[in-house]
């Protein structure tokens, strides 16, 4: 009889045990790729949101900018530099940007904002501000408009619960309010007739402004009103203008939904004196994968010099890199833990096995059988338990994160509303099979690898004569 | 031929009280074919001595040649090795291992010594039937008797034709009728394959079917006699 035939015969000697087990393993590769994949996938769209509503994979600024956001840290908008960053193979195109401070006014309030200067169209390619634009508003009208009609108890509760937030799209409305799916049609006309918003774009040379919408709340502000910005221009100039509000934007991140005011890029670079010069240009590429974006920057990097600046997305965000790097270790603490309680689990089950095979051991070693078949009949045992749980714990894990890649997990009204306050994405995400997959997986075979020394050392140093006794 | 002799063979024990001297100065000969039952009352150290002739055990002082080797001088794997070649064993109980059938458990150390099928499977038929188990093939250990996993035992010892067998107190865990049929297909085995049988017991019944009986007291042997 070969080792592996034997080992599978023990195996079914004590079924519960390696049913038990193997299902312990299972459960520490399911959970710890089902967390992973949401750790990550989580952390990636934060990132992505971050990423396409303001920072871009690269910019390429002066090289002073960075460290001292003032507006005399600018640069010129040459012709020369763009034909340089584009020549690389990855950049798709440029995007213009003019990024200054200014107090801004309404009247009786007023605060300190993030003025943003951006070419209309180009724009779209990153950020897309147009399709930001608040299509629905739940105000207070609304809301009792809309509960006047036959609407759902749920939908009634929930917009009390969201009362004054709005939507830059249907989907996100849907979701936030919990409409369900049989529903949709024949309330999206409601919200259509009573809530929505009517918000315009504007072109280059407007004199025009899109507010983010937590700061147009909070300055008192609508479509049509004018907002006033106060700053300091290039070379000490004061800068100072009035522009009418054509949209407000919802943007993913609530920290700067809270201070962006768009405006104009040639008219920002007259509100700040500064005609033809940019803060930034953010380069648009073809392939926005790790590796590529790194080796783009290096490219980048050394192809263009002082005086300017080659930034990464990582070095611009680099708050939020910190903050989900320390959450990712926390997650690995935890997982790390479940690894140990499950190590423990599998030591037990080598060690009943071994303890209680002993005078089998002595018998077979007294007949002829040598000690290291004897170890391998019992690694074999081992891997059998370890591969049987994590091949089913990976089976299992598989669908569940291609389910949850193609749907990510909306939290319930209650606490989107909570986790939005906190300034957060009420959405979790999946991350799609990647390293994770197999790094876990090792690390749950290496246990079940390391917890089958025990035995093999027991036999090694296993007297016959006592075994045989016992 | 000799199979086994023995020259002032000692086995002391250091408890941490005491020093228990469980084999005392024995000197034996066995031939090729004997038939022989170790006796005396229990803790005489019959067992030992049976561990210290099957390698399992190592005398503290004295000599013991298996066919003329001295298992004191090989390395612990060369030892296993020797006895799978040259030993058959047979314990008190739990012999047997459980996850493989009767045919399986007789096949093991001739598969441990890389028969070829033809002939396994041959010579396994023939200790079944020598046995009276050829109709319990493919049970499991825990479908057989006391009795019937004694003689699957017996089968197993003889499988590879040993120079000898070892049984300490084979029938210790048996009734009348299981002991004295265990005996007879023993008996029988020895005279059909020539295979010395060494085995321990303090049961009257077992003394009766030897040809010959050492008995020991103490570690010392006190008679050897041979009956015929
Ligand atoms: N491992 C051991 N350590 C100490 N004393 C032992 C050990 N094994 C056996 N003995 C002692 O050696 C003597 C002989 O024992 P044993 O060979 O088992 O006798 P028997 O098989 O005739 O009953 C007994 O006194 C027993 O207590």
């Amino acid at each position: 009889m070969k080792n592996y035939k034997m080992a599978w015969r023990n195996l079914w000697r004590n079924k519960r045990r390696t049913v038990i087990t193997a299902s312990s393993v299972f459960f520490a590769v399911f959970f710890a790729l089902v967390m992973r994949s949401l750790q990550l996938g989580t952390y990636d769209s934060m990132y992505k949101n971050i990423i396409e509503s303001y920072s871009g994979y690269i910019q390429v600024q002066d090289e002073d900018f960075w460290e001292n956001k003032i507006v005399d840290n600018v640069f010129k908008n040459s012709e020369e530099l763009r034909e340089k960053i584009t020549a690389d193979r990855n950049v798709e195109d440029v995007i213009p940007r003019f990024e200054s401070f200014a107090l801004a006014s309404s009247g009786s309030r007023s605060k300190g904002v993030m003025v943003m200067g951006i070419d209309p169209e180009k724009e779209k390619l990153l950020s897309d501000v147009e399709d930001k634009l608040v299509k629905y508003r739940l105000t207070d009208e609304a809301i009792s408009a809309i509960k006047s009609e036959e609407i759902p108890a749920y939908l009634e509760k929930n917009m009390d619960l969201f009362h004054g937030n709005s939507y830059s799209s249907d989907g996100r409305l849907q979701i936030e309010l919990g409409i369900k799916e049989n529903d949709e049609e024949y309330l999206m006309p409601l919200f259509e007739k009573y809530a929505s918003v009517k918000n315009g774009y504007f072109s280059m040379g407007d004199n025009a402004a899109l507010v983010g919408d937590r700061l147009a709340r909070y300055l008192g502000l609508e479509r049509g009103d004018t907002i006033i910005l106060v700053g300091q221009a290039y070379h000490g100039h004061t800068a100072a203008g009035k522009y009418v509000i054509k949209g407000i934007v919802k943007i993913p991140n609530p920290d700067i939904e809270n201070k962006i005011v768009y405006l104009p890029v040639d008219v920002c670079q007259t509100l700040y004196y500064a005609d033809g010069m940019l803060t930034s240009m953010v380069v648009h590429l073809m392939d926005d994968d790790d590796d590529a974006i790194n080796n783009t920057l290096k490219r980048l990097d050394s192809n263009i010099e002082s005086p300017y600046r080659i930034l990464g997305w990582k070095e611009m965000n680099e708050t939020l890199v910190q903050q989900l790097d320390a959450d990712n270790k926390s997650g690995i603490i935890m997982i790390g833990i479940l690894y140990l309680v499950i190590a423990f689990g599998v030591f037990g089950t080598v060690l009943m096995m071994t303890a209680e095979r002993r005078r089998e051991f002595g018998v077979l070693i007294a007949i002829g059988m040598q000690k290291t078949k004897m170890a391998g009949v019992m690694v074999y045992e081992m891997l059998y338990i370890g591969l049987l749980g994590i091949l089913a714990g990976v089976a299992i894990a598989l669908p569940s994160i291609i389910y949850g890649y193609h749907h990510p997990i909306h939290f319930p009204s209650k606490f989107a509303k909570i986790w939005e306050e906190y300034g957060f994405e009420p959405v979790m995400a999946f991350q799609w099979i990647d390293k994770y997959f197999l790094s876990q997986s090792l690390v749950v075979a290496i246990i079940v690898l390391v917890a089958v020394i025990y035995p093999v050392v027991k036999i090694r140093n296993l007297k016959e004569v006592n075994a045989i006794k016992a | 031929m000799k199979v086994l002799e023995l020259f002032n063979v000692h086995k002391v024990y250091n408890t941490t009280h005491v020093e228990v001297h469980a084999v005392n100065d024995v000197c034996l000969e066995f031939e090729e074919g004997e038939f022989a039952a170790i006796v005396g009352p229990s803790g005489s150290g019959k067992t030992t001595l049976l561990n210290m002739i099957g390698g399992l055990d190592m005398p503290t002082e004295g000599r013991i040649l298996v066919n003329s080797t001295d298992l004191s001088t090989l390395k612990s794997s060369a030892i296993i090795d020797f006895r799978m070649r040259n030993i058959g064993f047979v314990f008190q109980s739990y012999n047997l291992i459980p996850v493989l059938t009767a045919k399986e458990n007789i096949e093991f150390i001739m598969n441990l010594q890389k028969w070829p099928r033809k002939k396994r499977d041959k010579r396994t038929m023939e200790l079944l039937k020598a046995v009276g188990l050829e109709d319990r093939v493919d049970s499991r250990p825990a479908q057989l008797s006391g009795g019937q996993q004694q003689r699957v035992a017996v089968a197993r010892a003889l499988a590879s034709k040993p120079r000898f067998v070892l049984a300490d107190e084979p029938t210790a865990n048996l009734d009348t009728k299981s002991t004295e049929n265990l005996l007879d297909i023993m008996e029988k085995l020895n005279r059909e394959e020539n295979i010395t049988f060494i085995f321990s017991t303090h049961d009257a019944r077992v003394v009766k079917k030897a040809r010959r009986v050492i008995t020991l007291e103490d570690g010392k042997v006190v008679s050897d006699e041979i009956r015929e």
